[in-house]
């Protein structure tokens, strides 16, 4: 046979063009016609109804599904995390920022656990306000001992100390209620009222009567912790509330430190007590006692430490204030105006901008990996699609 | 009166439809006999065809007639499910068909013009999938050399210095098989 000519190559070759079987043809013009519905291999082995409805309305009519979907999704966790926000921060003291909600959980949850050992009875009450005493001269550690009838969470002497159970929270809160001059005494008696319901103790109080702006009350409480919401719920109703705050602060670490010294120098009093037991001469037996007499002393202050600390947890400081004055001479309360607004606006923008920079710094890395992921598959695919060239 | 005519304009098909109608018409044997040309398989060539045309419609609205011929975005498409195909049966456009016959080839037409044909057939399978895939762009589905470069994503000079490489090799195959 002779060379092959281009012309008789080309047409070789157009000849050698493979055409569609009629049948095949006539089914593809068909599904054309219909919109190329999908075919799927799961739609093949019999997919669940909903789904292969979701997969026959094709992409565009999934996505104006998944626009909707997507954004409902967003906005409610935005709202969860306002509402959360909210929540968080009406707890915290004022200066506390509007991001504070992310590291305060730990202390908010704990404060009702770290108080259910709460005293209740009378005897509490009345050796509690020499705690308050002490604290607020700032030498309660040094000077305290331990209070007879309290019941102390200090474990006997003997008795290993267990390891604690929950985390120790302080909690303290201030409340300012507006009230007319002639409301005041009423006021006042209803505030104990509160205070004795809840087995909560009046550590000072004071009465002013006057006219407006003169006439007032002021209360310094301790409240059992367990019980400092319903208290501060019952002082609420007393009259109208111009500001109302409350803190926490974890006193956890120092707790568990006062009560680890504690074991330590109770099992160095046993030593001790072992090696006076075994002292032959006298020299030997005073420098023990010596010794004794001062690791007591020091169990002593560890543990009236460690009992300040438990009751520092079980009861809560309340600051409470009865005042008389006009609604605009105190900043958070009275009508509300139009600076009011403007306060509850910017609070509003400030917690809608730090849910935004907690969406983005989630959104972000997850987005970033998505696409590093995509490029990467698109990548690959090109590759793999050379190679399956050859 | 106002109902209607906004019922006609929703019903009516836009022009991405319509646009792809014409595609879809003028060039289906042309993707069939490409896909056909480079899997050699022809229960697969429907199948990718099928496949490929489904893509195609789905993203009809996304193609930018800025970025080339449609008909080259098409084949792009085709050529990509093909390759999928290809790579899913980790195979490199095996032979599944049955060997040609002379007889297939137009023995009416004289002993001497089918057993050209045949060697010219022969000769195609000894290609590489890559070569055979350039022969089919060109005289399977009669793409121009502008169109093939823009399929294969390089420049058009390259895909007819390719096209030519083929060629040669395919006519020195024939030749060997002569």
């Amino acid at each position: 046979m002779e060379p092959l000519r281009d012309d008789q190559l080309i047409a070789d070759l157009q000849a050698l063009r493979p055409t569609p079987h009629p049948e095949f043809a006539a089914e593809l013009d068909k599904r054309a016609a219909a919109g190329f519905p999908r075919r799927s291999r799961l739609l093949r082995r019999g997919a669940p109804a909903l789904f292969t409805a979701m997969r026959n309305k094709g992409p565009a009519d999934l996505r104006r599904l998944l626009i909707p979907a997507c954004a409902f999704a967003v906005v409610a966790i935005a709202i969860t995390a306002v509402v959360v926000a909210t929540n968080q921060t009406e707890t915290r003291p004022s200066g506390a920022s509007a991001l504070g909600f992310l590291n305060g959980a730990t202390t908010e949850e704990a404060a009702p656990e770290a108080s259910e050992e709460a005293p209740q009875g009378a005897a509490a009450a009345q050796s509690a306000p020499s705690a308050g005493a002490e604290e607020a001269s700032g030498t309660a550690f040094e000077a305290e001992a331990p209070v007879p009838g309290l019941p102390s969470k200090v474990a006997p002497k003997d008795a290993p100390l267990a390891p604690l159970r929950h985390r120790a929270v302080e909690r303290s809160a201030e409340i300012t209620l507006a009230a007319t001059p002639e409301d005041v005494a009423d006021d006042a008696t209803k505030v104990f009222e509160a205070v004795h319901a809840n087995n909560g103790i009046v550590m000072r109080s004071s009465t002013q009567e006057g006219r407006a702006g003169e006439a007032g009350a002021a209360f310094e409480l301790l409240i059992p912790s367990a019980k400092l919401g319903d208290a501060m719920a019952a002082f609420s109703d007393i009259d109208h509330v111009r500001s109302r705050h409350e803190a926490t602060a974890d006193i956890t670490a120092p707790t568990v430190s006062a009560a680890e010294l504690l074991q330590e120098s109770r099992a160095r009093i046993d030593s001790l007590l072992a090696q006076l037991e075994g002292a032959e001469t006298e020299e030997e037996r005073e420098a023990i006692e010596a010794e004794l007499r001062h690791e007591r002393r020091h169990a002593s202050r560890l543990a009236a430490q460690l009992t300040h600390l438990h009751r520092r947890a079980d009861f809560s400081r309340v600051s409470l204030r009865i005042e008389t004055g006009g609604a605009d001479e105190s900043s958070g309360g009275g009508a509300w105006g139009i600076d009011n607004a403007l306060h509850d606006a910017g609070h509003v923008l400030t917690v809608a901008a730090a849910v935004t920079l907690v969406a983005l710094a989630v959104l972000g890395p997850i987005a970033l990996i998505a696409l590093l992921a995509w490029l990467t598959h698109r990548a690959w695919l090109r590759r793999e699609r050379r190679r399956a060239l050859g | 009166m106002e109902q209607t005519l906004v019922a006609d304009a929703k019903d009516a098909p836009r022009e991405a439809d319509l646009a792809f109608d014409r595609l879809y018409r003028s060039s289906r044997d042309d993707v069939y006999a490409y896909v056909a040309g480079l899997l050699r398989d022809e229960a697969a060539a429907e199948e990718v065809t099928a496949a490929a045309f489904e893509r195609a419609y789905r993203k009809r609205n996304r193609f930018d007639p800025r970025r080339g011929e449609p008909r080259a975005w098409l084949f792009g498409i085709a050529r990509n499910a093909a390759l999928d195909e290809l790579r899913r049966r980790g195979r490199q456009a095996e032979l599944t068909t049955e060997p040609a016959d002379l007889d297939s080839f137009g023995a009416h037409e004289g002993a001497e013009h089918s057993e050209r044909r045949l060697a010219v057939s022969a000769a195609l399978e000894r290609l590489q999938p890559g070569e055979r895939e350039l022969i089919a762009l060109k005289f399977f589905a009669g793409l121009n050399n502008a169109e093939i470069a823009q399929v294969l994503g390089t420049s058009e000079s390259n895909a007819g210095t390719k096209l030519h490489r083929a060629m040669t090799k395919l006519r020195e195959a024939c030749d060997g098989t002569a």
